[in-house]
């Protein structure tokens, strides 16, 4: 009887100790004094994701979102230090304050909206619809009935689901989701899925990879969305200064010089 | 392409193994020690030592790994993740350990505790010299399984954002595109765990000495 009353007690104190701290994080603060007092802000990116964060063959990071960042931070006076995270953990890690901004290919959607401040976009990315070269789909239309891949919580996936009378047409009535985008490229060649929805900046790149001849792109895709920098909500100054440093990158030739470096527009 | 993805494969290999190396050293010696506790505590401490091993074989390492490093900061308590990965591993590790002594400890004679006794010996010096030495030896076969579990669950700080191998494995996938990579990890798992069932074999042969 009196040990369950312990345990009894040592639960309820859990739990009151964690229904108390859930409003800490909500009252957050800006802070943009604290990182330039820190003198450096984090980047959370994820190094999976060929060509915007990568790792070279001397395992440092590369691509163009790092060019980019880096660009902005010669801007800002500030130094950027890169943090590897799994992506399906960024949201949280933005608002532990694990990471100071998610910048890697990140797409600006409607729920994303809710939870982390947008800077003004500086990508356009449309959700490209692949198939291998000799299938028979053409347009969006003959998706239905096919087993179609996607990443697993990426925009990609957001695009499929929003047209909601295709999605639910598809095989199993909905896409097939898969880890990482380069999983999607592999189970469309095995021959399970019959098409593909990968953003186009990523899968430019890959197909250059594999040989562009062995795939085709439709000319329906699932529309265009745009990469932006994710920060905290809290964060006003850091996203001030942020637009302001990547308006300078676009007027001074930078950016334009990191499209053709990455992109050969 | 082999020696494009080889230095970052190599790189998370480090990483993998250097959680393994220190997880073992931190979650062996404390299993004797806390399962030593278990075993003199009085009836107060038992059920808190049932429930922590509940705990520990109860739910997925990998949410113990994100609960300590995601969920810990809004009790007040900030690790690092190096910190947060050595504590979820150790932690849940030690837990498996102190059963599997738990069962060999049973399987040693209670005549060797009892001459122990008889001879004025302290509870100590009878479960660490005597107790406990045999037990190891009965319990050789279990903890190389878990040596070797050990070294695949490292796979699991991926959700912490660490480049452990699996993980450098798939970013050179992506870097590369092709699926050649995850041959070479796969390869080096296999070298890693056959070195070290080499080791754990060994290890039995030198200390069965009757």
């Amino acid at each position: 009887m009196k040990s369950r009353k312990v345990w009894m007690s040592l639960i309820s104190l859990g739990l009151l100790m964690m229904s108390g701290c859930q409003a800490k994080t909500t009252a957050q603060q800006d802070s943009y004094s604290t990182l330039q007092a820190r003198g450096k802000v984090v980047v959370g990116i994820d190094d999976t994701f060929a060509p915007m964060g990568f790792r070279d063959e001397n395992n440092e990071l590369t691509g163009y979102d790092i060019d980019m960042a880096q660009a902005v931070s010669e801007k800002l006076g500030l130094t950027f230090e890169f943090q590897t995270i799994d992506w399906s953990m960024k949201e949280t890690e933005l608002n532990a304050g694990n990471i100071d901004l998610i910048w890697n290919g990140y797409s600006i959607t409607e729920t994303r909206k809710q939870q982390v401040a947008f800077s003004e976009p500086y990508l356009e990315n449309r959700q490209l619809i692949i198939t291998l070269a000799d299938s028979a789909i053409m347009t969006k239309d003959d998706l239905a009935g096919q087993s179609v891949a996607v990443q697993k919580e990426s925009s990609a996936l957001e695009a499929v689901m929003a047209e909601a009378e295709l999605a639910a047409k598809l095989k199993n009535g909905a896409p097939e989701e898969f880890d990482t985008n380069i999983d999607c490229f592999m189970d469309l060649e095995a021959g399970r899925s019959q098409a593909i929805v990968v953003d186009e900046v990523l899968a430019r790149y890959v197909m250059k990879q594999r040989g562009l001849d062995k795939y085709k792109v439709l000319d329906d895709n699932f529309g265009t969305e745009q990469y932006a920098v994710g920060m905290r909500k809290s964060d006003a100054t850091l996203l001030s200064k942020i637009n302001e440093a990547m308006q300078a990158c676009v007027e001074d030739g930078t950016q334009a010089a990191l499209n053709a470096k990455w992109f050969g527009e | 392409m082999i020696r494009q993805i080889l230095p970052s494969l190599l790189a998370g290999a480090g990483v993998t193994l250097q959680v393994f190396a220190l997880t073992l050293l931190l979650s062996l010696p404390l299993a004797c020690l806390l399962q030593a506790f278990q075993q003199f505590s009085g009836r107060l401490l038992k059920p808190l030592f049932r429930g922590y091993i509940t705990l520990m074989r109860g739910t997925p390492l990998l949410l113990q790994l994100m609960f300590i490093f995601f969920g810990m900061p809004y009790l007040g308590l900030t690790f690092s993740r190096e910190a947060s990965i050595l504590i979820a591993f150790t932690l849940n590790y030690t837990a498996y350990f102190i059963e599997i002594l738990r069962g060999a400890l049973g399987a040693v004679d209670p005549g060797q505790a009892e001459a122990g006794k008889m001879l004025g010996f302290s509870r100590r010096t009878i479960y660490f010299r005597i107790q406990l030495p045999q037990a190891l030896r009965n319990a050789m076969p279990a903890i190389g399984n878990e040596v070797l579990n050990l070294v695949k669950d490292t796979s699991l700080i991926y959700v912490l954002g660490a480049s452990e191998l699996l993980k450098a494995g798939r970013s050179a996938v992506n870097t590369y595109a092709t699926a050649l990579p995850f041959v070479v990890v796969g390869l080096l798992y296999l070298a890693m765990c056959g070195g070290f069932s080499w080791i754990l074999s060994r290890i039995e042969k030198r200390i069965s000495y009757y």
